[in-house]
């Protein structure tokens, strides 16, 4: 374990509530166990607080993961910022992608303050050593895909955030709230994109069924495989609170009434919900898929990071520009 | 798709009076020009050069692409011809568009867009100027809202071209090569339009296009002089057609018409 001291809180100890866990007197084992405690017990951590190296580093790792699957998440939409097909959807996907833009900024502030530099984050996106969501290692190939994109993957991923609302760590918890807010708007303009052509010509209607054959096993991967709700560091430091299978669970007894309400089939024989036990039974992902997506090996992983690392390398003139000091004009 | 084969077809298709024909072509020429910056601009949506500029040239590219869409819709009830303003932004073929060259040029690098910017910019707030007071009243309430957001634009590319040219060196030498490749296609931005005898008498706009262009030149050269770039050059080719417009332009349109021209008809 690295000395708790070298990852110091970046706010100096003054601006520290007085929360025992804060009491620099105590020593190491002590400040950790008032520290679990609290955070156990419901307690919220600032960016200010001590808190010991398990639980930076878990937040970091997750924070971090989210931030990169935001920036990383904007490349499979904006290719088709150029192709929508009326004003008001070029609009409102230019917002959806801005957001996200903006949502990537923000989670990198939560995450440089917990001692990372966003520079770093970047590097490490690009040398593939830090990963994003898999759902964005895969092509869009139509229009349809916007929509489904919009409305399904952003609802899946909303289910996810929403429990992060109440994360532990307070400046994340904070974030999410607008990320939130801002993500339910991106669910009503993927809908209505996936309404209008489910009601649409015939053309259309082949077109949105085609995307959501597609986009289905990855997003029943997306939450991720079963996982042990007493074994999980995340869920124990409550960082998050909900475990894979409760998020993928949320996001079915929401969704798939709505999907099958507008007339399209969902490419799964073995969904069905108990009727008793209200559980969704389905057929079983195919989580080898998603480790090798999220290991960088999906269809498009490749292609993604290196059209970030030729924008992000082409346009490095312009940091060292305007981070810099003002130099004299080079007068000719 | 609409048959649109030329500018003076734009100009004869519209049978009202001499002036309400030079307005629709005004109103086209600027909302073609606010919906082709816009695209470039939105180009970088997403791989900006650092997150909090990418979420600053998205925004700028929606206020553009805001303001097409609403001088579009006022063309739409000028013309009447059943064309809405999706139809008029997307249903035309690449020389139907009226834009100015200057926005013929590809997005190029983060310096030719801000050189792009820059040009458009205050050659538009000339422009914006000469009719705020138009007797035209919806363009004329159109143009305050227009102008109260390009203010905002209008100081964010000032910050960024003074940077750029302060900060020597490279930065300084993609500036100079961008401004280079744009600067003659500049003043097409205040090319004079048919008709803008008509538009000046009817009150439409104050003045003609030549009075906004040497106006709008004084101002770009203090600015110039002050960061010690070279004279803006006088435009070339002058009588080059406005609907000419660049391989770059129409891959533009082929990508932008892509998903609408699937299926023409389509509700979207």
């Amino acid at each position: 374990m690295t000395d708790p001291l070298a990852l110091d809180p970046v706010l100096p100890p003054r601006e520290r509530s007085a929360m025992p866990f804060n009491d620099d007197a105590l020593g190491h084992d002590e400040r950790f166990g008032h520290f679990e405690d609290h955070v156990v017990g419901g307690g919220k951590v600032e960016a200010t607080d001590w808190m010991p190296d398990e639980y930076r580093t878990a937040v970091l790792r997750f924070v971090e993961m989210h931030a990169n699957s935001e920036l990383m998440g904007v490349l499979p939409e904006r290719e088709w910022i150029m192709r929508a097909p009326t004003l008001r959807r070029k609009l409102a996907l230019t917002a959806k992608v801005q957001d996200e833009v903006g949502h990537a900024q923000l989670l990198y502030r939560v995450a440089e303050d917990l001692g990372k530099p966003r520079d770093a984050m970047i590097a490490d996106l690009l040398d593939g050593k830090t990963k994003f969501h898999n759902v964005f290692h895969y092509p869009t190939k139509s229009w349809a895909d916007i929509g489904i994109i919009a409305w399904l993957v952003d609802a899946a991923a909303i289910v996810a955030q929403q429990a992060l609302r109440d994360s532990s760590y307070a400046p994340y918890a904070r974030t999410m709230k607008k990320i939130c807010w801002e993500e339910s708007v991106h669910i009503m303009h993927g809908r209505d994109v996936v309404v209008t052509m489910a009601t649409g010509s015939a053309a259309q209607r082949a077109s949105i069924q085609e995307a959501l054959d597609r986009w289905w096993g990855p997003l029943m991967q997306m939450h991720g495989p079963r996982s042990d709700r007493a074994k999980d560091r995340d869920i124990h430091w409550r960082i998050k609170a909900k475990t894979s299978e409760e998020l993928r669970q949320e996001f079915l007894g929401i969704y798939v009434p709505r999907i099958l309400e507008l007339g399209l089939t969902i490419p799964d024989a073995d969904l069905a919900r108990d009727p008793e036990t209200g559980v969704w039974a389905y057929g079983e992902p195919d989580w080898n898929e998603l480790r090798t997506v999220v290991t960088n090996h999906g269809p498009k992983s490749q292609e993604r990071l290196d059209f970030r690392r030729q924008n992000w390398e082409a346009t490095q003139w312009v940091r060292d520009a305007i981070l810099g000091p003002p130099q004299a004009a080079a007068v000719a | 798709m609409t048959e649109f084969a030329s500018f003076e077809s734009i100009a004869m298709d519209f049978e009202g009076a001499g002036h309400e024909r030079a307005l629709a072509i005004l109103l086209l020429s600027m909302a073609d020009d606010e919906f082709v910056i816009g695209f470039s601009d939105s180009e970088w949506t997403g791989i900006g050069p650092i997150l909090e500029e990418d979420v600053a040239i998205s925004s700028l590219a929606q206020d553009e692409l805001g303001h097409a869409q609403a001088l579009y819709g006022l063309l739409a009830e000028t013309i009447a011809d059943g064309r809405d303003a999706d139809g008029w932004a997307y249903d035309r073929p690449p020389e139907g568009y009226l834009h100015a060259r200057l926005l013929d040029h590809p997005r190029g690098d983060w310096a030719a867009t801000i050189a792009r910017r820059y040009l458009y910019d205050t050659a538009d707030s000339a422009r914006l100027e000469a009719i705020a007071a138009s007797s035209h009243a919806p363009l004329r309430e159109l143009v305050a809202k227009i102008r109260r957001e390009e203010r905002y634009h209008l100081m964010h590319v000032q910050t960024w071209i003074e940077r750029l040219a302060d900060a020597g060196g490279e930065s300084r030498a993609r500036l100079l090569a961008a401004l280079k490749a744009m600067g003659p296609d500049a003043g097409t931005v205040l090319a004079p339009l048919p008709g803008e005898t008509a538009l000046v008498r009817h009150g439409v706009s104050r003045e003609p296009f030549a009075v906004m262009e040497a106006r709008w030149r004084d101002e770009v050269g203090a600015t110039f002089g002050r960061l010690g770039l070279p004279e803006l050059p006088p435009t070339a080719s002058p009588d080059r057609p406005r609907t000419d417009h660049s391989d770059a332009f129409r891959s533009l349109h082929a990508e932008f018409t892509m998903v609408r021209r699937s299926e023409v008809g389509a509700t979207w």
